[in-house]
């Protein structure tokens, strides 16, 4: 049984369809990337999945349970977790407090007081190498830090889904591949499925993802393992042909 | 006790020098009784106001309910009066009870709106329930309660007499500490860390699997709780009668925001250093230039409030990070 599952989701901002009756289907620990120009959807993706936005047609299952209308807060306890495209610190928290606020309330978050939550963001801060900014604001991170530090939020919730938005771009080359290491290795240690969302950071997306889905305008114009998708002539073409057109 | 709950100790200290300055420094237990009132309003509005990011300025309706409940404990149960005392017990869980009521009524509306909105419905909440009474006649209308010959059939009269000049302003202390108190508890939870993530940032919050309408609520029935409780002592059991108009007037709420935002909006200490500051400048300024206090009052606390966005104590907690002195500011 898959982990996650989209069946014909369509989600319209008035008249215009930013998802378009996307199905698609994701397994526990799978590496997925999800690529596509701006504007083709991905960010809408996440929000339906993680609950920002419910979908006006389609439905969204996960772990064998029909998610589709359920409140946000709701999901995060079942083990979806996510960062966002513009970084959404606890500006005036530090950052442990921030990524302790994730294992309090994620999926072991029943049985975790403050203070093993303080722990256990101590731990996942050492992990990804905000050690030395763990005292600090949230507010006053850079840019690569803040998504930094919400790879550890989210990662402190324990999920079974990790849907990281764009969460590579902006940083060196050097730190993408470091950053796709530990992620390919979390993913095994704690058996979680990632989706990826890179744009433009092809680099993060063959090094990383076993399968790739492409949108297209709201549409899912392909969804094959990573190899074939890059063959593919379409993806080609979304990538690079429009934009040659423009010019 | 444990190191995290160490940030009490300068409330406790503050609350404790204000008592002893009041009760043995003669001719200024007025001056004490105000400072502690003012405190205590923002300890209390604090725990919503500072740790939710949400504005109530229907927040006096509160302190409105626990006039109302303190005056109908008194003035129903009079009847018990060989039991003295426990009819004040009454009044406050009277006052506890109308104040909890009325949060829930209000929070289950006007807590589903966010931020702007929020502020102006709960705005339309305080008139709305002066006018009720009013023209409704509950609770005898525009014509209000006054339960001062009851109080002395219950108390006697010398006693009735040291409640409102000294025991009133005693429980008024109580409240802000108990208050203070709650806020620390709160912060060192869960339910603070639920609070500080969804007055970030509401929507990360949600995703983060924080349930926030709940924990606003929380926070909310909590401060009109005390808000209740502070109308109950400071209003009802020192000046024993309620007029609508009275209680039900917004510039409390307009100074409750003032000392909070002058103390730190969030912080623990920030409603001690705020009513401090703003009860000590407005009771010299009404003695020096009275009439005037408030077009001087205005841009001082704008200067302030501009200089200082974060409060005195939130500044202050910046200043003393990484310090000995940190470890007691939060
Ligand atoms: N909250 C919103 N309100 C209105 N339109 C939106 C909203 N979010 C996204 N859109 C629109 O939906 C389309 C898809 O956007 P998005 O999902 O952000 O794409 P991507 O993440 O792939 O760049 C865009 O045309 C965008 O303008
Ligand atoms: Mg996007």
């Amino acid at each position: 049984m898959s982990l996650l599952q989209l069946m014909g989701v369509t989600k319209r901002f008035g008249g215009l369809v930013a998802v378009n009756d996307v199905s698609l289907e994701i397994a526990s620990g799978q590496l997925v990337g999800i690529v596509g120009p701006n504007g083709s959807g991905k960010t809408t993706l996440f929000n339906v999945i993680s609950g920002v936005f419910f979908p006006e047609e389609g439905r969204v299952f996960f772990d064998g349970q029909d998610i589709t209308r359920l409140p946000s807060y709701k999901r995060a306890p079942m083990g979806i977790g996510r960062t966002f495209q513009i970084p959404r610190p606890f500006g005036s928290a530090t950052v442990r407090e921030n990524v302790a606020v994730g294992a309090m309330f994620g999926t072991l978050g029943h049985q975790l007081n403050v203070n093993k939550s303080l722990k256990i963001a101590d731990d996942i801060i050492e992990k990804v190498g905000l050690a030395d900014h763990r005292n600090k604001l949230a507010g006053m991170l850079t840019p690569v830090e803040k998504k930094l530090m919400e790879i550890a939020r989210a990662l402190a919730m324990k999920p079974k889904l990790l849907m990281m938005d764009e969460a590579m771009a902006g940083m060196h080359p050097n730190d993408i591949d470091q950053m796709v290491n530990f992620i390919k290795k979390i993913t095994q240690e704690e058996s979680l499925a990632v989706v990826a969302m890179v744009e433009h950071i092809m680099r993060a997306v063959t090094g990383m993802a076993e399968k790739v889905i492409v949108l297209h305008q709201g549409s899912k114009l392909v969804d094959a393992p990573t190899k074939e998708a890059l063959q593919d002539e379409r993806v080609m073409e979304v990538y690079f042909g429009k934009s040659v057109e423009a010019l | 006790m444990r190191k995290k709950y160490l940030p009490i100790i300068p409330v406790i200290i503050a609350y404790l020098v204000l008592f002893l300055v009041g009760k043995n420094v003669s001719g200024t237990w007025q001056l004490v009784a105000t400072l502690l009132f003012y405190c205590a309003l923002g300890q209390a509005f604090n725990i919503f106001m500072g740790m939710t990011g949400y504005v109530d300025f229907g927040y006096v309706a509160f302190m409105g309910m626990g006039t109302y409940g303190m005056a109908l404990g008194i003035t129903r149960f009079v009847f018990l009066q060989e039991y003295g005392a426990v009819i004040i017990v009454i009044g406050f869980l009277l006052a506890l009870l109308m104040s909890t009521l009325l949060s829930i009524a209000v929070g289950a509306v006007a807590l589903r709106l966010r931020g702007a909105y929020f502020a102006i419905a709960t705005i339309g909440v305080n008139e709305g329930f002066r006018f009720l009474i009013e023209g409704a006649r509950i609770w005898n209308g525009s014509e209000g309660i006054i339960f001062m010959s009851q109080l002395n059939d219950i108390l006697g009269r010398d006693a009735a007499s040291a409640l409102s000049t000294f025991w009133a302003d005693v429980m008024v202390l109580v409240i802000a500490f108990l208050a203070a108190l709650t806020t620390l508890l709160f912060m060192r939870s869960k339910i603070g860390y639920a609070l500080t993530a969804l007055r970030e940032d509401e929507d990360a919050a949600k995703v983060m699997g924080i349930n926030v309408t709940k924990y606003k609520i929380i926070a909310f029935i909590t401060s009109a709780c005390f808000a209740g409780s502070l109308g109950a002592a400071s209003w009802a059991l020192k000046t024993p009668y309620v007029f609508p108009p009275e209680v039900f007037e917004i510039h409390y709420t307009i100074e409750a925001i003032i000392i909070v935002l002058l103390g730190g909006a969030g912080t623990l200490l920030g409603p001690v250093a705020g009513g401090l500051i703003y009860g000590i400048s407005k009771y010299y300024l009404s003695i020096f230039i009275p009439g005037f206090q408030l077009l001087i009052f205005a841009p001082i606390i704008i200067v302030i409030i501009v200089l200082f966005p974060q409060g005195v104590v939130g500044m202050l907690r910046d200043y003393t990070k990484n310090t000995v002195v940190g470890r007691f500011i939060v």
